[in-house]
């Protein structure tokens, strides 16, 4: 017989593999966030590509650096540190001083993620986290809001964000007016196009739902725990007497709600969980912004329901073969 | 249109190309075969021939009085040389029969018996003399599942000619190759049971073996109602429960089994072993399966005797290249890697997948990030991100708790899983852990 000195392999089934792995998901994650990007580019100017630059380099640095220190494999080639990266820049002011973009993406990873053992066993979304952080810690910087380039009426360097003006008692009149919309359908459009002062990559629903849009065909995420949080953020705030379609598109709702509400290591993997846990955040978000210090609520609202999850993912599904006996006729 | 199917599956690549429209090919008579003396779940069988004994083919070599189990028989004419353990490819290594040709084609057959004439008893101890056992993989002895418990009628039969593991054909060219024996097994097989209805269920992929088996209904349905129905093209459409969800749109209750709902699913193999064993009175000794994969220089559909050792059939039937890594006996979601060229072909070989080393790929395990893919994937619909967990905290019973011992180790998971985890090959050795925390609490009285 031939081949007498051929080595077999022994291996557990099954013996084929899907080819789509960690590295290609985060690279579509990454593709989806490039219109909200670009987006920040339009409104804020390129200063939003270098914060976004900094923060992703410092995201894989801090990634990288940390798991050398600790003579442990690196991973930075499965995208995971990139994505962190982009959401963070994507939720600070484009005035961010790049200093602080970079230590938040790096303590995002290195605390809330590297700590808990790297990708898949953090609880908490790192770019959330390190954006709390950045929040409690030089919160002027972070309040501290430029207006869209293409607003009609520019009156300063700085303004307020339409959910700051609400803050400060302002009311959808104000907004109206600080935009320069002819009403209030001129205004929703306006937000919905993204032409208003806020994060970098948050303002635009248009281009968050196209990125959404792609990862929802592309099947990467799952649309339960975004539309239980818009649900939710839309009913809240009606309940509070508050604008529902303005708080909506207010804020970073869109942003949380398709890119960090989804993510997979720290949001439920039930599906009672899922839309729980998008209820949770949208309500949560909306009583941070009725009742707290802060106009936004969306970071503290994912974060506090990134707690919660495993015991939301105790709500076991029913399973195949768990059904009632059935009669047979004899 | 709109395909009958189960919720959950994935779509792996089918690679079915190389041997879909090749016959099926009879080996030459190996010169020797080695017949494992139990190659069907249940009890193991006694040798009922000695070393130096003549034994025909068709001869009954191995039994034991104890259900369930099934009978194996000689599959070549010759002189039984040794009886000792060999490779097999359930990796358990038991005990054999090694025979040697001695060059003679005699063979002996039990007497044809008309399973529409004959007792249901008769009917049941034929198929267990005959030894046929479930040939889609699995081996369970048909004649015990076919003698369901009385309380536990049967309505629908259902000929399961779905494949859906990747690269084999055998099911599909049994299909066209002997529509008739099919639907003549599957008719008696209804019969043995009093099902009333009798569908052939093809996936979609294998279209145009529907009108070639509806040919046959005609003759061979023995005034039963018969029918085919086409599932959609999905793995695993062919496992047994997913089938039966399809077809029936009834479900196996959890730790039941599939009479509690009163179906029964037969693979066509199985089914045209079922004709053999009545009409031509022949033990299921021969079998047809299919030989691929990436060092498969030769890719086939063969039919050859039970015993028939893979290193023999190279390399005039079979060519490989140089560098195989796996040798696959099944397909390659659910299939078993053997050691060594030296395993013979058993009962529930439904091919033979030789790999290369970039089929061989090993890749490195990462830590579960919850994409919720293996989820969506398991037709059984499990949390299999959830109970590897509970099972990477050595907690056997949580994982229980959240669906273990109802995973059927199809693959699927595994399969999807972006960070490469072995969760299906963790699952079994959970089952294992789970079994033994339940001895050692019995243990002490819990």
């Amino acid at each position: 017989m031939e081949n007498k000195t051929m080595k077999l392999v022994l291996s557990g089934a099954p013996h084929f593999v899907t080819g789509n792995d960690i590295q290609k998901t985060m690279g579509m994650v990454i593709i989806a966030l490039l219109p909200a990007l670009a987006g920040g580019v339009y409104f804020f100017g390129p200063r939003a590509l270098l914060v976004t630059a900094v923060s992703v380099v410092s995201a894989v640095a801090a990634e990288f650096l940390f798991r050398k220190a600790l003579r442990r494999e690196t991973h930075v080639t499965d995208l995971s540190a990139v994505v962190t990266g982009m959401l963070l820049a994507l939720i600070l002011p484009v005035s961010s001083p790049l200093w602080m973009a970079a230590v938040g993406s790096a303590f995002g990873i290195v605390v809330a993620k590297e700590l808990f053992g790297g990708l898949g066993g953090n609880f908490a979304n790192p770019a959330l986290v390190g954006r709390a952080v950045l929040l409690m810690s030089w919160p002027a910087f972070m309040t501290r809001w430029s207006p869209s380039l293409h607003a009609a009426v520019v009156d300063a360097t700085t303004t307020a964000t339409p959910l700051g003006i609400l803050k400060l008692g302002g009311t959808i009149a104000d907004v109206i007016k600080s935009v320069g919309a002819s009403g209030k359908s001129a205004l929703y459009l306006q937000m919905f196009l993204g032409n208003r002062a806020g994060c970098i990559g948050e303002t635009s629903g248009l281009l968050l739902l196209l990125g959404a849009a792609f990862l929802v065909v592309t099947r990467v995420i799952d649309l339960r725990t975004p539309v239980a949080m818009i649900a939710a953020v839309f009913a809240a705030s009606w309940l509070f007497g508050r604008d529902p379609v303005f708080s909506v598109l207010a804020g970073g709702i869109l942003l949380g709600a398709f890119f960090m509400a989804t993510d997979y290591v720290t949001t439920p993997v039930t599906p009672i969980g899922k839309w729980a846990f998008g209820i949770g955040a949208g309500f949560m978000t909306v009583l941070i912004r009725q009742l707290g210090n802060f106009p936004e609520g969306v970071t503290y609202g994912i974060l506090l329901m990134n707690v919660v999850v495993p015991y939301l993912d105790k709500i076991i599904p029913r399973k195949f073969g768990f059904v009632k006996p059935r009669k047979v006729n004899a | 249109m709109n395909l009958k199917t189960f919720r959950g599956g994935i779509h792996p690549p089918e690679h079915k190309e190389p041997t879909r429209d090749l016959p099926i090919e009879h080996v030459p008579t190996p010169k020797s075969v080695v017949i494992h003396l139990t190659q069907a779940i249940g009890a193991q069988n006694q040798p009922l021939v000695k070393v130096g004994d003549r034994v025909v083919k068709g001869q009954m070599i191995g039994d034991v009085q104890a259900c369930p189990a099934a009978t194996v028989h000689a599959s070549i004419t010759g002189i039984v040389k040794k009886i000792e353990p060999a490779p097999q490819s359930n990796l358990k290594d038991g005990m054999a029969v090694f025979i040697e040709a001695d060059g003679t084609d005699e063979t002996v057959y039990m007497a044809p018996l008309d399973a529409f004439v004959c007792s249901r008893e008769e009917a049941i101890k034929r198929l267990r003399d005959a030894g046929v056992v479930g040939m889609g993989g699995a081996s369970f002895p048909t004649d015990v599942k076919l003698a369901p418990p009385a309380d536990k009628p049967i309505d629908t039969i259902i000929a399961n000619g779905s494949e859906c593991e990747p690269y084999l054909n055998i099911d599909y060219r049994t299909m066209i190759e002997s529509p008739a024996d099919v639907v003549e097994g599957l008719a008696i097989a209804a019969h043995i049971v009093g099902a009333t209805r009798a569908v052939v269920a093809i996936e979609s992929n294998k279209a145009d073996a529907v009108p070639v088996i509806e040919r046959e209904f005609q003759q061979h349905a023995h005034g039963m109602h018969m029918e085919t129905v086409l599932v959609a093209t999905k793995y695993p459409e062919g496992g047994e429960k997913m089938l039966m969800k399809a077809v029936t749109g009834r479900e196996v209750p959890s730790k039941g089994l599939p009479f509690d709902i009163g179906v029964i699913c037969q693979n066509v193999g199985t089914l045209k072993a079922i004709k053999e064993a009545f009409v031509d009175g022949k033990p299921l000794i021969e079998r047809g399966f299919t030989v691929s994969g990436g060092a498969c220089k030769t890719p086939k559909n063969l039919y050859a005797p039970i015993g028939t050792v893979i290193a023999d059939l190279i390399p005039d039937v079979i060519q490989i290249s140089d560098d195989v890594r796996k040798v696959i006996f099944g397909g390659p979601m659910m299939g078993v890697t053997v050691p060594s060229l030296q395993t013979p072909v058993a009962k529930g070989t439904s091919g033979i997948l030789f790999f290369s080393a970039a089929e061989s790929k090993q890749y490195e395990e990462r830590l579960c990030i919850r994409c919720g893919r293996c989820a969506d994937a398991c037709p059984a619909w499990l949390m299999p991100m959830l109970m590897n967990a509970a099972l990477d905290a050595n907690d056997a019973n949580r994982a229980d708790a959240i669906g273990l011992v109802d995973c059927f180790e199809c693959g699927a998971c595994s399969y999807v899983c972006p960070a490469r985890i072995p969760l299906t090959q963790r699952f079994k050795l959970g089952k294992d852990l789970l079994r033994n925390q339940r001895a050692k609490e019995a243990r002490h009285g819990k």
